[in-house]
């Protein structure tokens, strides 16, 4: 185990030399490079091993979900917004259809809310294990990818046996979930329900990744390399991050005590007993840290969940065949995976809405990166970007 | 359980009472809709407002800012069912770190030349929103430090967002549904089977 103190000699020893002059020059970075998950450039002037300017250049994904959204029906707009932040697909869909439903004054059964916390908490965990297993790898270390991916897989398996697919479910209906929740043969017209042995399995499937979190942190958080490269690193003071829109986990880090789940009353999180995990620094260790330990929280909150989970019950609300959402305009956001997810819909009371803006998270969490590079090592570039976790179908929409 | 019409006009929304101060304190008139707080100004004040919002009010997390196109003709979607009058109307949402509050600040501008102060200053975060709004709506933000197009090609004409711009896919090909355009496979039309098979 390396000590800070340690760290501190070791890192003054290692001061990059400013002797040499070398010309200022243009580094340009991506669109397709590994690190950038998607498409994301960057041009960045470097001098020698300095960056003193970085200009992120965004786009190459642009979907125009807005504008498709607006000659799309409410139930067809799910299917395009499980593929913003395709990391959580699941998660993406909740403040959308609870929008609707706020407008159409729907209330969801019990056991379908527990279900879709059950699914959504899965999808923060396996996104935060993707997180997991990509950022050491982009400072160099390869082996808890296969710990986090591994573990991963179990969880997509068990979205996947509830909702039938791995990224993109499209599971929520308004007034509650896909009423044959559940493989198998759809024509078959019993009533479906949750698959046989889905709860065990959870909470097998959460005991397991408990387990990888206490492997990886062993693997990851003592090794040398990777406190070198990420304590100090990336620093972003609290206000900064508010005021630049930056949100979850990556605020959280910086010490801000703010999580979604506690004040908006999207899911009855209130019911669970959870706690938001806060970082010290606001530097590249706090935001792996403070995602290690989220996958924690969530995995206390499914458990909680499996076992309060009402065992039958209606797993839809009663609402019209052709859905027709009422006048009105609302908006509603959820702490997703990547930080703070809302939708603002506008509906004239036609079955599509007249406007619906997205405000998704990674949007906001990278637009501050022409600020946190200034100034910073070319190789922390590499650090600083992946410690904010960000998805390009998050940021182009 | 009785309810009648009196009862739930009596029933204030829990986000009134902060709806009405903070209205007070900016200036301006607040409305709560479906747990939303939508205060409206007038676009000289804009800066002033939001300045105001972060320092007095405490709402310091920037949120997002977009703009709706209140058109009467549209070329994509659903017209409105009434006649309204044509405006953008430019929303920004910005909230606490704290309770939860938020607040989605509107503001009026005309269709034609829609033009507003910057708000970068009071919230650096709005730089790429506003960039965005402006190639989206056509909405000139002065005093913007970094302006062009975020999302779309240097080259690119029009503005997307707006309701009078057409969705091309559509104009391409309409969307089954109403029109059912190609007969799905293995179900030949049912049109016309006389003519499909005449020898049967």
């Amino acid at each position: 185990m390396v000590t800070d103190s340690d760290l501190a000699k070791h890192l003054s020893e290692a001061q990059v030399s400013v002797e040499l002059q070398t010309e200022d020059m243009t580094l340009n970075i991506g669109p397709q490079h590994p690190s950038t998950h998607g498409v994301l450039r960057l041009v960045a002037r470097v001098s020698g091993e300095r960056c003193f300017d970085v200009k992120p250049v965004i786009g190459y994904m642009h979907r125009g979900y807005e504008k498709l959204s607006e000659v799309r029906t409410y139930p067809q707009i799910t299917a395009l917004i499980n593929r913003i932040d395709w990391v959580s697909g699941y998660a993406n869909e909740i403040p959308f259809i609870v929008a609707a439903e706020k407008l159409m004054d729907v209330e969801v059964p019990e056991r379908a809310q527990y279900i879709r916390i059950i699914l959504t908490e899965m999808a923060r965990v396996s996104s935060h294990l993707v997180f997991m297993a990509s950022y050491p790898l982009e400072l160099g270390a390869a082996t808890p990818l296969f710990f986090a991916l591994r573990d991963r897989e179990r969880v997509l398996d068990l979205i996947e046996s509830v909702t039938g697919g791995r990224f993109h479910p499209n599971f929520n209906r308004i007034g509650g979930v896909k009423p044959n929740a559940g493989s198998g043969p759809i024509t078959k017209k019993t009533p479906q329900d949750l698959p046989a042995g889905f709860l065990g399995e959870t909470r097998d499937a959460m005991s397991v990744v408990l387990d990888t979190c206490e492997e990886i942190e062993d693997l990851v958080a003592g090794n040398e390399i990777f406190r070198a490269r990420t304590k100090g690193i990336g620093v972003m003071p609290p206000e900064v991050g508010a005021a630049f829109g930056v949100s979850g986990p990556n605020l959280r880090a910086s010490g801000v005590k703010f999580d979604l789940r506690k004040v908006e009353d999207y899911l009855p999180y209130d019911q669970f007993d959870f706690d938001v995990v806060v970082g010290e620094n606001g530097d590249c260790w706090d935001r792996w840290w403070v995602r290690l330990e989220e996958i924690r929280e969530s995995a206390k909150i499914i458990s909680q969940a499996v076992d309060g989970i009402p065992p039958s019950g209606p797993l839809q609300a009663k609402v019209p065949k052709v859905i027709k959402v009422p006048a009105g305009e609302t908006y509603v956001r959820a702490e997703n995976p990547k930080g703070e997810m809302g939708y603002y819909i506008v509906s004239d009371g036609g079955p599509g809405p007249y406007r619906l803006k997205i405000r998704s998270a990674s949007f906001s969490n990278i637009s501050m990166l022409s600020w946190i590079l200034e100034g910073v090592l070319v190789p922390d570039i590499i650090a600083i970007m992946g410690s904010l976790d960000f998805v390009l179908g998050d940021v182009d929409r | 359980m009785t309810s009648s019409p009196s009862d739930t006009e009596a029933t204030v929304h829990p986000l009134q009472e902060f709806a009405d101060s903070a209205a007070e304190t900016v200036g301006g008139e607040a409305e709560v809709q479906f747990d939303t707080i939508k205060l409206r100004v007038s676009a000289e004040r804009w800066v002033d407002v939001l300045t105001t919002a972060r320092d007095d009010l405490d709402l310091v997390f920037f949120s997002w800012l977009s703009a709706i196109d209140w058109a009467n003709e549209v070329e994509a979607g659903d017209p409105l069912k009434e006649e309204i009058e044509e405006r953008i109307e430019l929303l920004c949402t910005v909230g606490d770190l704290t309770e939860g509050r938020r607040v989605t600040f509107s503001t009026d501008l005309p269709t034609e030349k829609p033009s507003v102060a910057s708000i970068v200053e009071v919230y650096v975060g709005a730089n790429w929103h506003e960039r965005e709004a402006a190639e989206m709506f056509g909405i000139t933000f002065e005093g913007h430090p970094d302006p062009g197009p975020l999302y779309l090609p240097e080259s690119f004409l029009g503005n997307p967002l707006k309701k009078s711009y057409p969705l091309l896919s559509r104009e391409v090909k309409p969307w089954p549904g109403t029109v059912d355009v190609e007969a799905m496979p293995e179900k030949p039309s049912t049109e016309n089977p006389s003519t499909e098979n005449p020898e049967a």
